[in-house]
């Protein structure tokens, strides 16, 4: 990587000229979003100059313990976050937390014991956040699409109740199509990988000086993690807040509005 | 099978629903159980199968607390048509089966007889039923199960006289043959008709149990 385009801080300073831009843009045509595009870019810029210095410390000392309790942070983070779509599910991110756990963990797990990647921190880190990013999205959605459901389909599962059908089999054909949808993404992105974008992943690695075919070995085991980290993790979600939405007499909870 | 219910209050917020209900549901009867809207009636019928539970007081099955029996078996032996039907497979041979998977051709066709509904309805598609087809397909599908109590909520809501007096036949054959029957309607000529007795509630209250017949 001998021939690596190096971009220096000037560099970033520099593509700060583009936030401007659309900055004056937003302001010419009365958006009123100048306020939160700045806030949003300062953000970003504070957050990832943070990480990047916790980043350098973390792969210089800590080694693997330091990059797994790094996982475990980001998925705490992305339990909360993915916890949110649950509203007015009991213990939403109880379950998103759980969901995005499960997924991260067989996935990151899989991908060490199968020998794809290696124990480096500066390796476990970026794919470990790359996976349970995913599994926040698939965890989110199926929260979602989970509360909408058992909201609109009260009666539909109370009538399976009343045939003597368990919660669990009186859930199941909804818990599918929340499977399916929050499946959705993954899959899409999955079949035009290539056609319509490049991945962040092969990008970064092109951008970074390393070859095509290298970048796409990676990208590909990055697709195929991803959707296993989707699919565990909606999966794992969608069980644990199905436990949250029966009582031990196989009711249906009331639950609160819609917020 | 005979239902006690023994002081039950069931409250929603500061409402109460029912307000320290006690009745005997005897078996081998009809109990017919009328009253305005928002008396209580459903929610009394939900309380019989555990869809809901009381917050006060208990509801015996032939003299054990409903809490101490398997809750699946209870909604199989004490099957609840709702008022508004909800249908959940596509074609109407398939509704009946949801709650027994195996239930052979023969008894499709005998249960839509049962009903008034003619044996071809077996093939059709559940979304082109009207409301009264579809409130006596989900009146099949409960006898299906081969329920002891039937708990009937405003069964006949969306049907003409003629399928109305199928289903109060229907009610009083269920009940003369050794099962239970607690029917819920606002149509009191129905009530008149088939309950043995009858429950009037008023603002969660019963007020004057009474024979009917």
């Amino acid at each position: 990587m001998a021939d690596v385009p190096a971009l220096g801080w000037g560099g970033v300073a520099a593509s700060a000229l583009l936030v401007l831009l659309v900055v004056a843009v937003t302001y010419q045509q009365r958006l009123h979003l100048t306020r939160e595009l700045a806030i949003a870019s300062v953000r970003a810029a504070i957050q990832l100059i943070a990480v990047g210095a916790l980043l350098v410390v973390l792969f210089a000392r800590t080694g693997l313990p330091g990059a797994l309790a790094w996982v475990v942070v980001m998925i705490l983070i992305a339990g909360q976050v993915a916890g949110r779509r649950g509203g007015g599910l009991p213990r939403a991110r109880w379950a998103a937390t759980a969901g995005v756990a499960a997924g991260s963990a067989v996935t990151l797990g899989a991908l060490v014991a199968l020998g794809v990647i290696s124990t480096q921190a500066r390796v476990i880190v970026p794919i470990g956040g790359m996976i349970v990013s995913g599994a926040m999205q698939a965890a989110g959605v199926t929260l979602h699409r989970l509360g909408e459901d058992v909201r609109q389909a009260r009666p539909v599962i109370e009538a399976r109740l009343c045939l003597g059908l368990s919660a669990r089999e009186a859930f199941l054909p909804h818990q599918r199509s929340v499977l399916r949808v929050a499946l959705m993404p993954a899959i899409d992105s999955t079949k035009v990988v290539g056609l319509i974008s490049l991945p962040g992943a092969m990008t970064g690695l092109i951008l970074a000086g390393v070859d095509p075919l290298t970048a796409i070995r990676y990208q590909i085991v990055v697709m195929y993690m991803l959707l296993a980290a989707a699919a565990l993790a909606a999966l794992a979600t969608a069980r644990l807040a199905e436990r949250t939405l029966f009582d031990d007499a196989h009711r249906l909870i009331n639950l609160s509005a819609s917020p | 099978m005979t239902f006690a219910l023994d002081d039950v209050t069931v409250r929603r917020g500061s409402a109460q629903v029912l307000d320290e209900v006690s009745a005997r549901i005897p078996t081998g009867s009809c109990t017919g159980v009328i009253g305005s809207s928002g008396a209580g009636k459903t929610t009394l019928l939900r309380l019989l199968n555990r869809l809901e539970e009381p917050d006060k007081g208990r509801i015996l099955l032939d003299g054990v607390p409903l809490p101490e029996l398997d809750v699946l078996a209870l909604r199989r032996r004490v099957g609840l048509v709702p008022q508004r039907p909800v249908l959940l497979a596509d074609h109407v041979a398939d509704e009946l089966r949801i709650g027994r998977h195996d239930l052979p051709e023969s008894r499709v066709d005998e249960l839509l007889t049962t009903v008034g509904l003619p044996t071809s309805f077996a093939a059709r598609p559940t979304s082109e039923l009207s409301g009264g087809e579809a409130q006596r397909v989900c009146i099949a599908r409960a006898l299906a199960v081969e329920p002891e109590v039937l708990l009937l909520d405003e069964p006949t809501s969306a049907l003409d006289e003629v399928s109305a007096v199928l289903i109060a036949d229907l009610a009083r054959a269920h009940a003369t043959g050794g099962g239970t029957v607690v029917l819920v309607s606002h149509n009191l000529d129905l009530v008149r008709d088939v309950a043995d007795e009858v429950l009037l509630l008023e603002h969660g209250r019963l007020v004057t149990p009474g024979q009917a017949r």
